[in-house]
C-alpha cells in the first residue's frame, strides 16, 4: 500500500511551497504580471506622480530642465503650494470656500439619502413580491442614467422661466424663487439655494443604489428576531428603530463610506449645472483642481488640493469606520 | 518548458502592445509622402473653412497629407497640454493669440522662420492687434486669422423690436440712446424679466467694456512696469458705475437671470430672450450656421465715453507650428498658407464671420464682405483697436478676476469702488505668483 502512495505521488508533479505545481506558477504569474503593470502603470504611478507634482512649480505648457519635465521652468517649491492654502490671497480664499463646499455638500447628500433610502427601502421590502422588482427598477432607473444628461435635464426642470418646478409653484398659488441655479442671495437655512438644488439632482441620480443595498441588508435580517420582537409586544416603529437599524449598522457604515466618497468626488453636476456658480456657492473642490489643472495648467497647485481631497476622504471614512464598527455578526 | 515560452510570450506581445508606438505614427511618410497634422477646437464655421483651405493646399502641394482633428474647446486645452508633454501634439496647431506666448515661452512653439516671414514683413501684412499677440519677447511665433474683435457691435433681433416704438435696425449714436431705446425692449412677467433689452454681460462682455471705458476716459489698465495692472482708478471705478446703472437704473439686462452661466449673450440670443447681445462679430457667422432660419442683423454700439472710441484687442485665432514637428518646413508652409496667402484669408474670415487680421482685406473689403456683410460694422472700428497687452493669463484675469468682481457689482453685493479694487488686488497677485 505504502509502495503505491509513493509510485503514484513519484509520477506527480513537484509542488513548490506555494502549494502550486510549477506550471500553475506559471500560469498565475502570466496572468498577475499584465494587471500589476497595468495597475502600475496607470493607478500607482499617477499617484506617485501627483505627490510629486505637489512640491513643484508645474505647468505643462512649460518645458523643465529636468527628467519627466521637472526643475527649470518648472521649479521645485517645497510645501509653497500647502503654504498658499492658508494665504489671504484670491487662490487661497477660493481654495477654503471650495473645501467648505464639498463638505456641506457631502454631509447634507449623506443625510438626505440615508433618511429617504432607508424608510424606502423598508417601504419596498415590505409590499408584495410581485412588485417588488418593479419599484426596485423604477428607483435604480436613474442611477444608469448619465450624469451629463441627468445634470441637463434638471437644469430644464430649475429654469427660471420654463421650468417645470416653477411653474408647479406657480400653479399650486406659491412664488417661486427668482432662480434656482444662479441667484447669490437666495439662501434656506444659511445654505446656498443652488447648493440645495443641486443636492436634490444629485440625490435623485444616486439613492438607487444605496435602496438596492439596504434592501438587500434588510433580506438578510433573520426573521426569527423580528418575530420575537412581535411577541414581546414591539409596534412597527419600535421594531424599525430598535430591531432593523441596529441590525443593519454593517450596512450603514458601507452606505455612509460609499455615499461620503462619491459625493467628495461629485464634478460632472455641479459643471454643468451651475459652473460653481452663483458667486462660487456651489465650487466644489474638485472642479476647482479640474479648472486649475486643465484650465489653468497650474498643476502643481491642483496637484497640492488633490492631496488634500484624498487626506478628507480618508479622514472622514476613518471616523465613520470608528463610529459604525460592529464587532458581531448574525 | 514550452508553457513557460509561451506566456514568457504573451507577457512580451502584452508589454510591446501596451508600450509601442500607434499603427500609424504621426508625421509618419508613406511612399515619401509628408503627412502632418492640423488641431483646432470644434467650431462649425471654423471646421468648414480650415477644410475648405486644406483641401487646396493639398491639391497645390501633393507632397503633403494634411489631417485635420478638431477637439470640444475644453477637451481641446486639455489635449495640447497632455500630448505636448508626451510630444504627440499636431505639427500646426491653431491657437488663440493670446495663449501663444505663454506656451512660446514654456519652450512649447516653434519660432516663425525668417525665411517664412520676419516680424516687419508680418508688420506691414497684419493688423498691430492680431499680429501682437504672436509676438513675444521680440520673436515671432506664428502667424493670425482673426483680429478678435469683441466691442463695438451687437446682434439684434427684428422680432424683439416690433411693437416696441424702436427703429429698426438701430442706428445707436449715443449710449444714452441706446439705453433708452433697449430699456423700452426688455418685458417682465411680472417681477421677472423674461426678455432683456440689451445683454452684455457675459465672460468676455465685462472685461472688454471695462478696457474700453478706461481707455476712452484717457485711463490705462498697465502700470508703470507694464507688467502689473491699475484696476483701482477713477476710470474703471466710473466704467463699473456706467454698468451697474445699465443694470440698475435702465433693467436693460437682468444679472441674475443673464449673465455668462445662465442665458449667455450668444445662447439667451438665440433663444430669442435677448433683443440685443453685445458681442463679437464671430457670433454673426456661428449663428448662421447654427439657425440659419433665425433672422437677425449685427449693428455697431456706441463708444462708451467721449466721442473717440479707444479699445483694447486681443489676439485672435491663427496658426502656430508645435517645436516638437518633424516637418518644420512643410508645417509653416501650411501655416503661411492658411494665414498670409490673400485668397485663403478670405475663405477663412468670409465663412467664419470673423475680422480679418490682414490689412490687406480690409483695404479691399468687397470679397470677404461678400460672403461675410454682416462684420462690414466692425471695419471702421479697426483703426482705433490696440493691442490688449502682456495680461499674463488673459482666461484667468477675464473670467476668473474681472468677470465675477463686475458681475457681483451688478447684482448688488459689491459698490464699483470695492469691485475695482478687488480686481485691482486679484490681478496683481495673479502678476506676482506667475513670477
Amino acid at each position: 500500500m505504502t509502495q503505491a502512495v509513493m509510485a503514484r505521488h513519484a509520477g506527480e508533479p513537484r509542488k513548490e511551497r506555494s502549494g502550486l505545481r510549477p506550471g500553475q506558477r506559471v500560469f498565475v504569474w502570466g496572468a498577475l504580471i499584465p494587471i500589476f503593470l497595468y495597475l502600475g502603470v496607470f493607478a500607482v504611478f499617477p499617484m506617485v506622480w501627483v505627490v510629486v507634482l505637489s512640491f513643484f512649480n508645474y505647468s505643462p505648457v512649460r518645458i523643465g530642465d529636468g527628467p519627466l519635465g521637472l526643475g527649470g521652468r518648472n521649479p521645485f517649491i517645497g510645501l509653497d503650494n500647502f503654504a498658499a492654502m492658508f494665504a489671504d490671497t484670491r487662490a487661497g480664499q477660493i481654495f477654503r470656500i471650495s473645501v467648505k463646499n464639498t463638505l456641506i455638500f457631502a454631509f447634507l447628500v449623506l443625510v438626505v439619502n440615508l433618511a429617504i433610502t432607508l424608510p424606502l427601502a423598508v417601504l419596498v421590502e415590505s409590499v408584495h413580491n410581485r412588485v417588488k422588482g418593479l419599484f426596485r427598477a423604477i428607483y435604480f432607473l436613474p442611477t444608469v442614467s448619465s450624469a451629463v444628461a441627468v445634470a441637463i435635464m434638471w437644469g430644464y426642470v430649475y429654469h427660471p422661466q420654463q421650468g417645470l418646478l416653477n411653474n408647479f409653484i406657480k400653479l399650486i398659488g406659491l412664488t417661486p424663487p427668482k432662480a434656482w441655479l444662479t441667484d447669490p442671495s437666495a439662501f434656506v437655512f444659511g445654505v446656498p439655494l443652488a447648493m440645495i438644488a443641486v443636492i436634490i439632482a444629485y440625490v435623485w441620480m444616486d439613492f438607487g443604489y444605496n435602496l438596492v443595498i439596504f434592501i438587500a441588508a434588510l433580506q438578510g435580517i433573520p426573521h426569527e428576531l423580528r418575530d420575537a420582537a412581535h411577541i414581546d409586544g414591539a409596534t412597527g416603529w419600535s421594531e424599525f428603530f430598535h430591531i432593523t437599524i441596529p441590525l443593519l449598522r454593517p450596512t450603514l457604515l458601507l452606505v455612509c463610506t460609499l455615499t461620503m466618497i462619491s459625493s467628495f468626488q461629485v464634478f460632472v453636476i455641479f459643471q454643468v449645472m451651475t459652473g460653481g456658480g452663483p458667486q462660487n456657492q456651489t465650487r466644489s473642490l474638485t472642479m476647482e483642481i479640474y479648472e486649475n489643472a486643465f484650465r489653468y495648467q497650474a498643476m502643481g497647485w491642483a496637484a497640492s488640493m488633490s492631496l488634500v481631497l484624498f487626506a478628507m476622504v480618508l479622514i472622514v471614512t476613518l471616523v465613520q469606520f470608528r463610529i459604525l464598527r460592529t464587532d458581531w455578526e448574525y | 518548458m514550452q508553457r513557460k515560452i509561451f506566456v514568457l510570450f504573451i507577457v512580451i506581445a502584452l508589454l510591446a502592445a501596451a508600450c509601442g508606438a500607434p499603427a500609424a505614427a504621426p508625421g509618419g511618410t508613406g511612399e515619401g509622402k509628408i503627412t502632418l497634422r492640423l488641431w483646432s477646437h470644434q467650431n462649425p464655421s471654423f471646421i468648414q473653412a480650415n477644410e475648405t483651405v486644406i483641401t487646396k493646399f493639398m491639391e497645390a502641394n501633393p507632397d503633403i497629407e494634411v489631417k485635420y482633428e478638431q477637439f470640444e474647446y475644453d477637451q481641446f486645452i486639455q489635449a495640447l497640454q497632455t500630448s505636448m508633454q508626451a510630444g504627440t501634439e499636431a505639427d500646426v496647431i491653431e491657437m488663440f493669440g493670446t495663449w501663444v506666448c505663454s506656451y512660446a515661452r514654456g519652450g512649447r512653439l516653434a519660432e516663425t522662420p525668417l525665411d517664412v516671414m520676419s516680424y516687419a514683413e508680418a508688420q506691414e501684412l497684419f493688423f498691430e492687434a492680431p499680429l501682437n499677440g504672436y509676438y513675444c519677447d521680440g520673436k515671432l511665433y506664428g502667424l493670425p486669422n482673426e483680429f478678435n474683435l469683441e466691442v463695438g457691435g451687437a446682434l439684434v433681433n427684428p422680432a424683439l423690436f416690433e411693437g416696441k416704438d424702436v427703429p429698426y435696425p438701430p442706428v445707436w449714436n449715443t449710449m444714452d440712446e441706446l439705453r433708452e431705446q433697449a430699456s423700452r425692449l426688455t418685458e417682465f412677467d411680472g417681477d421677472i424679466m423674461v426678455r432683456a433689452g440689451f445683454h452684455f454681460i457675459g465672460g468676455d462682455g465685462l472685461p472688454f467694456l471695462l478696457l474700453e471705458g478706461i481707455l476712452e476716459q484717457g485711463g490705462s489698465y498697465f502700470a508703470e512696469d507694464g507688467k502689473h495692472f491699475t484696476f483701482d482708478t477713477p476710470e474703471a471705478i466710473a466704467t463699473i458705475q456706467l454698468m451697474m446703472d445699465m443694470v440698475q437704473k435702465d433693467k436693460l439686462v437682468d444679472p441674475v437671470l443673464f449673465n455668462a452661466e445662465s442665458n449667455p449673450p450668444y445662447d439667451g440670443f438665440f433663444a430669442g430672450v435677448v433683443a440685443a447681445s453685445f458681442i463679437g462679430s464671430w457670433a454673426a457667422g456661428q449663428g448662421l450656421v447654427n439657425y440659419p432660419d433665425f433672422k437677425f442683423d449685427y449693428v455697431n454700439t456706441p463708444v462708451l465715453f467721449g466721442t473717440e472710441r479707444k479699445y483694447a484687442a486681443d489676439s485672435g485665432w491663427g496658426k502656430v507650428v508645435s517645436v516638437n514637428s518633424k516637418h518644420q518646413e512643410a508645417a509653416w508652409k501650411l501655416a503661411r498658407f492658411m494665414t498670409a496667402e490673400q485668397e485663403n484669408a478670405i475663405t477663412f474670415n468670409g465663412v467664419t464671420g470673423t475680422i480679418p487680421a490682414l490689412k490687406a482685406l480690409v483695404e479691399n473689403p468687397q470679397p470677404v464682405l461678400e460672403k461675410a456683410p454682416w462684420i462690414e460694422p466692425t471695419f471702421k472700428l479697426l483703426p482705433y483697436g490696440h493691442y490688449i497687452g502682456d495680461l499674463t493669463d488673459r482666461d484667468k484675469l477675464f473670467y476668473e478676476i474681472i468677470y465675477p468682481a463686475i458681475l457681483q457689482a451688478l447684482q448688488g453685493s459689491m459698490t464699483a469702488e470695492q469691485a475695482a479694487q478687488t480686481i485691482h488686488a486679484q490681478a496683481n497677485e495673479m502678476v506676482d505668483a506667475a513670477r
